[in-house]
Order: C-alpha cells, then sequence, then structure tokens
C-alpha cells in the first residue's frame, strides 16, 4: 500500500496547505560561488588558515572559529565517491520508473550530494568521480547547472 | 534560589534592513562576531550557544535552527533553538540565563536571526498558517487583524484616541534616527505624518506598525567569576520572566496583557523590585504596534490601566524623561526582524547601562533596565531586568 492510498474507515477531512513561496538570496558566499560555477565553470572553496580546513561549497566564515574565509580555492571538478544510495520510491511512496542513484562526492573537507549517472553496479566508494557542467550558454547560477557525476574517464 | 550571578559582558547587531544580501546563516555569523569581538573572546571560549529565532517560514528552511547552527557557532557544542513566536528575543537570554545560573555552564553565546524577506511577496502571509484550520483559517486572517482588532478593543475601554497614540510612533522613530543600525529613524516625523498614513486595517495605519526586516543580534552572557575577570562593566541579569495566557484569542481580555503581568511579576521578584515605576530607570517594551507599547507598559506595571499614553504626553517617556521608553527606536524605529528585534532591547540596555549607547545615550547614568517582548499566537510575555 502507497502513502497515497485512503481506507474508507479514516475520519471526515478539512483540506488546507501552508502555502509558503520564497525569493532567496545567494548570500555573500553563494553570489560568488554560483557566479564562478556559471561563468567559469568551477567549484570553489574557502579556506581557514587557523582551523587548516577547506569548505565546499565554499563559505565565508569557518564554522569552527567564526573567522573571516578570504582565501578562496578552485578545487577542481573531480571529487571521490564517499557514500551513495538508489532510490525506487519518490517522496509520495509512488515507485519510480526508473531507479536514481545519489552520492556524496567529497572535495576539500566538505562535498557536494548531487545525481550520479552511473550503473550501480560499476560504483565503488573510494573512486574518483567528476562533475558534468551543462554548456555554459544554459547555466543559470544554480547547483542544477551540473547535471550529476560520473565516473572519470580513463 | 541557589542560582549563580549572571552577566551580560558583549553584544553585537547587524543593520536591520528591507532586504539583505546576507543568508540567514550569514547575518547570524556576523552579529556572532561581533558580540565576540566586543569583550575579546574567541569561540574556544564559548561553551554552548543558545539561537532564537521565530516562524521557519520566514526565513523560507524548514528547522531553521539547524540550518541556522553553524552562522551562530554551535559546531560542536550544546546548541538550542528557543522559539516562542516574538517573544523569542526576550525569550532566548532567559533560556542563556539558566543555562549559566545553573552552573552549566560559565560563557554562552545567544545569537537571535529573522530574515522576513525571504518569504515572498510579503512575509504577513506566513501569518496564516498559525491560527486554527478549520475555524479561523478560512477566513484567511493576518496580525493586522489581531492589532486592529486589539487596538479598537483597547481604545474604546478607556476612551483614548488615535492622534495620543500616533506619540509613540512618533517618539520611537525620533529615537531611532541616531541608531547606526536603524531602518525607520526620522528626526523630523509629526504626528499628522503618522495620521495621514495609508489605513491598512482601521484603526492601524501604515506608521502605527513596525516593518518587515532583516537582521541579526548577538550577546554573551558569563557567570560572575567569569564576568568579573572579562569587563569592569558587567551588567547583571537581575531577574526574568515569562508567562502564557490562553491560547484562544476570543478567550483573552484584548485591553490588558494579563500574560505580561504575570512575567513581570516573576521578573520584580526575582530582581526584588517592589516599585517598578520608581525603580527602573529605563524601559524596552515590546513596540511591534504603536499601541502595544502602552498595552505592555501598563502589564508591566509601569502605568495605571489605561494611562500609559500620558507617559508620551507628559515627556516621562522621551530619552531625557524620567523613565525614557525604548530610547534605542524600538521595532518602529529600529526594525523588527522579529527574534531579533526582541534580543536588540537586551543589547540596548546593555549599552545604555554600561554608558555605551553614543548619540541615545540617555542622561543621568541609569542603573535599571527592563526588557519585554510578546508573542506566540499573540498571548505569551518575556521579561528580563538588567543593572548594573
Amino acid at each position: 500500500m502507497t502513502l497515497l492510498e485512503h481506507t474508507k474507515n479514516a475520519p471526515q477531512a478539512w483540506s488546507g496547505n501552508l502555502p509558503v513561496t520564497s525569493r532567496y538570496t545567494y548570500g555573500l558566499a553563494g553570489e560568488r560561488f554560483f557566479r564562478a560555477m556559471k561563468d567559469e565553470g568551477k567549484i570553489m572553496g574557502s579556506y581557514c588558515p587557523k582551523c587548516d580546513h577547506t569548505y565546499v561549497p565554499a563559505t565565508v566564515f569557518c564554522e569552527r572559529c567564526l573567522g573571516e574565509l578570504s582565501e578562496w580555492v578552485d578545487v577542481g571538478l573531480v571529487g571521490e565517491l564517499h557514500t551513495f544510495t538508489v532510490l525506487f520510491v519518490d517522496c509520495d511512496g509512488n515507485p519510480l520508473e526508473e531507479p536514481e542513484l545519489v552520492g556524496l562526492i567529497t572535495f576539500g573537507d566538505g562535498g557536494i550530494i548531487h545525481r550520479l549517472e552511473a550503473d550501480p553496479d560499476e560504483l565503488e566508494i573510494g573512486m574518483p568521480m567528476e562533475a558534468v557542467l551543462k554548456p555554459k550558454a544554459k547555466r543559470k547560477g544554480s547547483i542544477l547547472d551540473i547535471e550529476g557525476f560520473r565516473a572519470v574517464s580513463k | 534560589m541557589g542560582m549563580r550571578k549572571v552577566a551580560v559582558i558583549g553584544a553585537g547587531m547587524t543593520k536591520f534592513v528591507r532586504r539583505a544580501q546576507e543568508t540567514p546563516k550569514e547575518l547570524s555569523w556576523e552579529a556572532a562576531r561581533m558580540a565576540l569581538e566586543s569583550c575579546e573572546l574567541t569561540m574556544d571560549d564559548i561553551q554552548a550557544v543558545c539561537m532564537g529565532t521565530a516562524p521557519d517560514a520566514f526565513d523560507g528552511v524548514h528547522m531553521k535552527g539547524e540550518y541556522l547552527s553553524d552562522g551562530a557557532g554551535a559546531w560542536r557544542k550544546p546548541y538550542l533553538r528557543a522559539f516562542v513566536g516574538g517573544g523569542t528575543g526576550v525569550f532566548t537570554p532567559i533560556q542563556g540565563w539558566y543555562h549559566v545560573a545553573s552552573g552549566l555552564f560559565d560563557v554562552v553565546l545567544l545569537v537571535c536571526e529573522e530574515k522576513m524577506s525571504s518569504f515572498y511577496p510579503h512575509a504577513q502571509a506566513a501569518f496564516v498558517t498559525i491560527f486554527d484550520h478549520t475555524t479561523e483559517r478560512p477566513l484567511k486572517p493576518n496580525l493586522l487583524w489581531i492589532f486592529a482588532i486589539e487596538m479598537n478593543r483597547y481604545m474604546t475601554a478607556y476612551g483614548i484616541n488615535k492622534k495620543d497614540i500616533a506619540r509613540v510612533a512618533v517618539q520611537h522613530k525620533q529615537n531611532a534616527a541616531n541608531h547606526p543600525c536603524a531602518m525607520l529613524g526620522e528626526a523630523d516625523i509629526t504626528v499628522d505624518d503618522v495620521l495621514n498614513s495609508e489605513v491598512l486595517a482601521w484603526p492601524v495605519q501604515r506608521l502605527d506598525v513596525s516593518p518587515v526586516s532583516d537582521g541579526a543580534v548577538a550577546i554573551i552572557l558569563a557567570a560572575e567569576h567569569v564576568a568579573r575577570r572579562l569587563t569592569s562593566k558587567p551588567v547583571w541579569i537581575e531577574g526574568v520572566g515569562w508567562n502564557l495566557d490562553t491560547a484562544y484569542w476570543t478567550n483573552r481580555d484584548l485591553a490588558y496583557p494579563r500574560y505580561v503581568e504575570y512575567a513581570a511579576r516573576q521578573a520584580y521578584e526575582m530582581a526584588g523590585i517592589q516599585e517598578p515605576r520608581k525603580e527602573i530607570h529605563i524601559a524596552e517594551p515590546y513596540d511591534p504596534f504603536d499601541y502595544k507599547v502602552l498595552h505592555h507598559l501598563e502589564g508591566l506595571g509601569l502605568a495605571e490601566r489605561g494611562k500609559a499614553v500620558d507617559l508620551y504626553l507628559n515627556g516621562t517617556a522621551a530619552p531625557d524623561g524620567d523613565m525614557p521608553v525604548c530610547p534605542s527606536g524600538g521595532l518602529l524605529g529600529v526594525g523588527n526582524p522579529i527574534a531579533a528585534a526582541g534580543l536588540m532591547k537586551i543589547a540596548e540596555l546593555f549599552w545604555q547601562l554600561r554608558g555605551e549607547a553614543g548619540a541615545r545615550q540617555v542622561p543621568g547614568s541609569p542603573k535599571k533596565g527592563i526588557a519585554q517582548a510578546w508573542g506566540d499566537l499573540m498571548q505569551v510575555g518575556t521579561v528580563v531586568i538588567m543593572g548594573r
């Protein structure tokens, strides 16, 4: 039984919703991070010399010491597959036509959660994976400017 | 009571603005960093973090306490978000107070943040979801409704007119002209400006209301033995109180905030204050709307019922009066990023009692102040008394 099926014994219901529409700013770090991705095709991190820690995606502050981070670094497009999952149902409980892959790719001391373009049987934790970026003209300054990650071609 | 003495030793505050470029966590970080710098501490000195922030819908991140935690310095520290709606900004220091007073921690960082501009097109619509889903929400109520209904009741019960109430908005916006973080400071505003502003929900007009704002404030609390080592000017938290009235706004006394009175009684008793009108030198009551200040001053026992407006008419509430009210400029003048606006009142008392309030400094070396906020479903009162 999926989450959407109703029983005939269910109590009478009143329908409503919590309407929330947001217009977010990118923020000080996001503005710079997504411009670098959109315009230059780069994934940027930021380095805290005091804590010797590299944040990816880049932030303007170090969460450990609250120091301001001015040292930004290009961490490249290849990270390491830290872990992954294979999705079989959507968030309403409906079965997916095709299973989907989602993984955590580490860069510096952080990482990016994204879709994986791969055959699950080929995936090995610890393998290098590369970000596949949309063509520059189609990039909008979004995490979806990365289409997904795939195994580094040999 | 077996509790330790607790002092405020540092404070930081971002500008309050209509729409900040910073993300909510970046705003939190800016305020936290300023608070640390103000008392020359680092995150290594902070043992726990308290976060205050109001409805998740504003920032547009559900469970935003967790979302904000890195900006607030919560990394690998005991951390808890307090939330009592609009009362949050004065409740968070109460939460911080018992963290320290209990002996659990010696130094605690408190951060309050709100970014209301994320909600699109206007944050007011976020409030429709706080009402009962079957009895009230189908009527599409918002906060202006509540305030308008309550204001009308208050005016009618005591025979107070809008022209006199407008003096509150004028005074606070004038005070805010001296606050470097203020968004609506106006030195030349007049009663006529208020009375001629757009009617939103009668009797509430545009300039009777505080603005939707983005901003953050942070303070640092320390136990007595640490505070005395770090500063020659600790400002003590001498009394705290909080109280909740019925959740049914149809069942409350709309002309008198009983919940504020009960919260204030708790705080006065703890602070050993028997005659508030003589012993309190500065008041920072919650002022999201002008009449609300009057309501709250009466609940705090700082004026007779229906008579708080006299404090504005006779000059008592002015910055150079006998009991300055909202010398900061309050929510009406500085701005109203909900939780941050409440903590701003604590920061203001800290600066005023230390003689560090710059152009806003009230004369006479004030020794005791009271801050109060109000919220939840309009029925919680939170009160803090500070002294030196």
